[in-house]
């Protein structure tokens, strides 16, 4: 059995469907008009123990309705959640001891509380002896420098210093299942290291981790598993490694040329490679396989024909893949 | 020159507090919800200690004075009510204050203006609770003509006043984080001193004599005393010449405390 | 988990933030002091009016002043173990809950133990000294049932006041608004209940004494210790506790659920 579960898991929002102001308010009262809103559709979804799952999608798209599901924050409209075999809307207590959420968005912590009181009383709560507590406390501190960060107030934290707290109170109880929902947004480059390889760590004692990111940083190195979810429904549950393969061995150099080149000669000078035209007429993007060929080798191609006044070099981004399977062009492993 | 474009700018901070008002309407009515319980409950234990108009009399009063006596005290602590306690502490404990002091306008009497822009959802909820009193129990007594005149100037010199009490309470919040409590204490002693609890003449001879003379008493019990025709003549003449004393003195104390505060500002950081 | 579980750990919840307030000693004493002169202005009030007046429909004035005490007492109660309730209607709107819900203890208790009022303290112990003060002038026939049953009916009187501000604080669920209005609006018609209900309208003496049951709180307990008037409802205020007790924990359950199926 796997460790979480969902079966044809659904929620609809129902929302009222109001013109606005006061005539509207009384129209409503007579004839009753909602929109329904399909936040997640029928999603199958099963985790077993010890995986790392990425679960990705655009703005909207169901994401963090899903880990509200899955956590027992939201009550499905239809379907089954389990965890460990338990319901979350049955035996709460319980399921509240094998999961962890960490919302990036929003803090856990006690606004008028030190960090270090915060974690003291969600010792309590989850019922966590004292020589344990202190032995997790010290290896947070190890991974992620949590102790400078202890004396601080909750309302006075940096977005750093937060991330890291919270992530200490989401796993605090060392619960086998982990949400992880947008944990890194915001933070800066140095953070973000240290946060990813507390990632690492957390996955390699065992527990089970979801992840939502828009961040494919966050993802790359950690999770094997890709789940895209659109819509509310998930539109591909595969391979994390095969995917990259397939894709993200794309680079993009942008180019804009002192003087316009005509498209052809271009193409001809970068065969295995597509050129297409930018936004103005000096501007160019080249897409090519990395492993077929490096970007300086592209530029020196370009040199004869022009002089180039600048360029860069993009990596796709985890929304250009997930366009990518939108649009059918990858179907690798796809549900 | 800066005299009229000043004004123009007051009355932009009466026009915004005025909308705000509307905007706001859940905390203001609320605020006035306070009073109007308070209306309702000393209303029914007066009409049974006076016996419901049966020549009962208790200190002076009998049971329409003391009826028109409480709706009067109503309307007086409707006016400049909670709500501006809270919009002006809220200035200065959420740190907007900084931008008020950075705008070519004087911080008190923007606050004023704000405040008698908001005056005018007050006054339709006190019509409207006048209308109803009359509507129950008849229209009332009015006093003679120049007690009226005495009354009306009363009652209009009592916004500034109410609002400048308010402002030195509120003025509190730059030395201490807890402005509930400072709020309460002055609520409790106006509450007391300015015959909105019980009239002035129930107290003993001291007590009563000294909060007649005080500040507070121009927040209810003049105006009201003047309406029921308890005071009259020169006796009333002098309470609203107090009353306007007493003004003027706490408005320029207010100046002089604000201008402490901050140089407590500038000195102790945001 | 155990009760008593459930109830240390509540203490506990409560002490955390005892800390963080105390650290501002200007403003907890201004705050004290605050809540003691609105007691002292009550009592000075009932004072004046009993200087010229025997009673108020048979009630003398230490009768009154204990009516007085007792809402003050069970306002302190509420202030002090209870006060975070007050912050449910912000809460829901900025979806705080959902961290609540996560968590291996009952989220009203949670809500509830967020925040404490010091002034209930002060309150509790005003109000404690002018029913003290009111109980000394009283002669009633003290044995020692009559003691049992006071202490109990006193409980059961503070029971309500509180259940009253969780379910009033409770139609928050509902409402979209970012601060408690309904709960507080109730909150201050609870103040018709310092006195006599015998003085107001039918219509208000039904709704104080059903609907919104105030007169539970202050003037039925008072009947049965001073042994005025209908002294026998008194002794019905354990069962209204229970009552309301049940229909807060039912409403805000609804609240709850409420909340789980449509998010914020």
């Amino acid at each position: 059995m796997a460790l979480v579960e969902a079966r044809e898991l659904t929620k609809v929002f129902r929302r009222p469907d109001k013109d606005p102001g006061l005539r509207g308010a009384v129209k409503h009262l007579f004839t009753r008009r909602y929109t329904d809103k399909v936040a997640v559709d029928h999603v199958n979804l099963e985790i077993e123990a010890g995986e790392a799952v990425a679960y990705v999608g655009p703005n909207g798209a169901g994401k963090s309705t899903t880990v509200k599901l899955l956590s027992g924050i939201l009550v499905p409209s239809s379907g089954e959640v389990r965890i460990d075999g338990l319901s979350p809307r049955k035996d709460r207590m319980a399921v509240a001891h094998r999961i962890g959420v960490l919302f990036g968005q929003r803090t856990q912590l006690w606004w008028d509380l030190p960090v270090s009181e915060s974690l003291a009383v969600l010792r309590d709560i989850y019922g966590i002896d004292h020589g344990t507590y202190k032995r997790r406390l010290a290896r947070f501190d190890e991974v992620l420098g949590l102790d400078e960060v202890l004396p601080v107030l909750g309302r006075k934290l940096s977005l750093g210093q937060r991330m890291r707290a919270d992530l200490a109170a989401a796993l605090l109880h060392a619960p086998p299942v982990v949400y992880l929902d947008e944990p890194t947004i915001g933070l800066d480059l140095a953070v973000k290291d240290r946060v990813r390889e507390f990632f690492r760590t957390v996955r390699d004692e065992g527990t089970t981790v979801m992840l939502t990111s828009h961040d494919l940083g966050d993802i790359e190195g950690f999770c094997r598993r890709l789940v895209i979810i659109d819509s509310g429904r998930i539109i591909f549950d595969g391979d994390l490694e095969a995917v990259k393969d397939a894709f993200a061995r794309e680079r993009i150099l942008n180019v804009e040329t002192e003087s316009v080149v005509p498209l052809e000669r271009l193409r001809d000078a970068l065969p295995g490679a597509a050129v297409e035209p930018g936004e103005t007429p000096t501007q160019f993007a080249v897409r090519f396989d990395r492993f077929a060929m490096t970007a300086g080798q592209a530029v020196t191609a370009l040199a004869p024909l022009t002089n180039l006044v600048d360029f860069h070099v993009d990596e796709p981004s985890i929304e250009d893949v997930i366009r990518r399977v939108y649009s059918g062009e990858l179907e690798l492993d796809a549900v | 020159m800066k005299g009229l474009t000043g004004y123009r700018a007051y009355r932009a901070h009466a026009r915004a507090a005025a909308l705000s008002a509307l905007a706001y309407r859940g905390s203001f009515l609320l605020a006035l919800g306070g009073v109007a319980f308070q209306l309702i409950a000393l209303l029914a234990v007066w009409r049974v200690l006076l016996g419901n108009g049966d020549a009962g009399s208790i200190g002076g009063f009998d049971w329409p004075h003391m009826r028109s006596y409480l709706l009067v005290a109503f309307a007086t602590g409707a006016l400049v009510g909670g709500f501006v306690d809270f919009r002006m502490s809220h200035r200065i404990r959420s740190g907007l204050v900084s931008l008020d002091l950075v705008k070519p306008v004087d911080y008190q009497r923007a606050r004023l203006w704000e405040c008698i822009g908001g005056v005018w959802i007050e006054a339709v909820v006190i019509v409207a609770v006048a209308g109803l009193a009359v509507l129950f129990t008849g229209p009332p007594q009015l006093p003679a003509a120049p007690e009226f005149g005495l009354f009306a100037v009363s009652m209009v010199a009592l916004v500034p006043l109410k609002f400048v009490v308010s402002y030195l309470t509120t003025l509190a919040c730059f030395w201490t984080e807890n402005f509930v409590g400072v709020l309460w204490a002055r609520q409790a002693l106006t509450g007391l001193l300015s015959g909105a609890l019980v009239p002035l003449a129930f107290f003993p001879g001291w007590l009563a004599t000294a909060a007649q003379w005080s500040p507070f008493a121009g927040l209810t019990s003049t105006p009201a005393l003047i309406f029921i025709g308890q005071a009259t003549g020169r006796h009333a003449l002098l309470l609203v010449a107090a009353q306007l004393g007493w003004l003027t003195l706490l408005w320029f104390a207010a100046r002089a405390l604000f201008d402490r505060a901050l140089r407590r500002l500038t000195v102790h950081g945001g | 988990m155990t009760t008593l579980r459930l109830l240390r750990l509540y203490i506990r919840l409560l002490g955390a933030h005892m800390r963080s307030l105390l650290e501002y000693e200007n403003d907890f004493w201004i705050m004290m002091a605050g809540t003691v002169l609105m007691q002292v202005v009550n009592v000075a009030f009932l004072a004046a009016i009993f200087a010229k007046v025997p009673a108020i429909n048979g009630w003398s004035f230490w009768a009154v002043v204990a009516m007085f005490a007792m809402v003050a007492i069970a306002e302190g109660v509420g202030s002090l173990f209870f006060e975070g309730m007050w912050n449910l209607a912000w809460q829901i709107n900025q979806a705080d809950l959902d961290y609540m819900l996560v968590r291996p203890y009952p989220i009203v208790l949670q809500v509830s133990s967020m925040q404490i009022g010091i002034n209930g303290l002060s309150n509790i112990v005003t109000g404690g000294i002018m029913l003290g003060a009111a109980l000394t002038h009283i002669d009633a026939h003290w044995t020692p049932a009559r003691v049992v049953l006071g202490i109990v009916v006193l409980l059961s009187a503070i029971v309500i006041k509180v259940a009253i501000n969780l379910a009033t604080n409770a139609a928050s669920f509902w409402m979209q608004s970012p601060s408690p209005l309904f709960a507080f609006a109730v909150h201050q018609a609870g103040d018709l209940a310092r006195f006599p209900l015998s003085v107001y309208p039918l219509a208000l003496k039904a709704t104080l004494g059903f609907a919104l049951p105030f007169a539970f709180v202050s003037f039925f307990p008072v009947s049965y210790i001073l042994g005025h008037g209908s002294a026998w409802v008194g002794l019905l205020t354990p069962l209204v506790a229970v009552y309301c007790v049940a229909v807060a924990a039912w409403v805000f359950k609804r609240g709850l659920r409420r909340y789980e199926s449509s998010g914020s």
